[in-house]
């Protein structure tokens, strides 16, 4: 299985390999827009995890989760956001994202709810 | 400005240390200026508008910058490079990120971050309002927080946030 990161910033992108890695998950892919994250889950049929940023240049989270489920493509996917109000939450949830992930978090965070996830694939 | 706009970014600085870094940081006594002074740093700003407006910016000399970077990523920077620029720039986009969730009752977007070298730059204020410069200092190095910010009756278009930062 394969798991896609979507964020701009290549820090981020590093700090959550590497905790994918802890958790023996060596198939990482990354995209650096919501543009590139909507190819990418349409051309890899293996990507069974998506943790996708909301601000980003291009395309944003939001729109590249509407886009990815218009497509009818139900992979789970993990918005990982400093856009934390509770709006926000319900918006993404609401587009179709299955779970929240405000920043700033620590590894646990970031862990137990990968782990959480990648349970049920 | 006041109190109330200050201290969700004191709060947001110490949590964003803490989570990220698992740094415990201590702020000083804030510093009201006009202008900031333009030093060789490492700033990574970010522009806020809708209920209130303003700008946020980060200040790390060189070393305080490539130690916190490298904290946050498990790893050891010893020049300036793209990985240090990047991260500079996730920080202060998740400080202001949380700050602004603590604002009851306001709604401010933030524009991307800019990161931009002190010695070439200078940020303007062309708010209005004054900068509030808060001191930290931590296990990384000190390092500095700008905070330019006011409550405007009328918010502003989002596009506007974009044109809020760093002017050469």
């Amino acid at each position: 299985m394969q798991v896609l990161i979507v964020d701009d910033s290549q820090i981020m992108r590093k700090i959550i390999t590497g905790v994918l890695k802890k958790l023996n998950v060596n198939e990482i892919l990354e995209a650096v827009n919501g543009q590139e994250a909507v190819d990418s889950a349409s051309k890899n049929s293996n990507v069974g995890l998506i943790m996708m940023d909301w601000n980003m240049p291009t395309m944003t989270g939001l729109d590249a989760v509407k886009k990815i489920r218009a497509a009818g493509n139900k992979v789970p996917i993990i918005m990982c956001t400093t856009e934390g109000e509770k709006e926000k939450v319900l918006e993404a949830l609401k587009a179709g994202a299955n779970d929240y992930l405000v920043k700033p978090f620590n590894p646990k965070d970031i862990q137990s709810k990968l782990e959480k996830f990648l349970a049920k694939v | 400005m006041k109190v109330e706009h200050i201290n969700p970014f004191i709060a947001s600085v110490i949590e964003t240390f803490e989570n990220m870094l698992a740094c415990q940081v201590k702020v000083g006594k804030p510093i009201v200026t006009r202008d900031d002074d333009g030093s060789d740093d490492i700033i990574g700003v970010i522009g806020m508008t809708g209920t209130s407006k303003g700008i946020v910016a980060v200040k790390f000399p060189v070393p305080t910058a490539l130690k916190s970077v490298g904290k946050m990523v498990g790893m050891e920077f010893k020049n300036i490079d793209p990985s240090i620029i990047d991260g500079v720039g996730e920080l202060i986009n998740i400080i202001a990120g949380n700050a602004k969730v603590k604002f009851q009752g306001q709604r401010i977007s933030l524009s991307l971050p800019t990161v931009v070298r002190g010695n070439m730059y200078k940020l303007n204020n062309l708010t209005g309002a004054v900068f509030v410069t808060l001191p930290f200092s931590s296990e990384v190095g000190d390092f500095e927080l700008l905070v330019s910010f006011k409550t405007v009756e009328k918010p502003v278009d989002k596009k506007e946030a974009a044109h809020a930062g760093a002017n050469s």
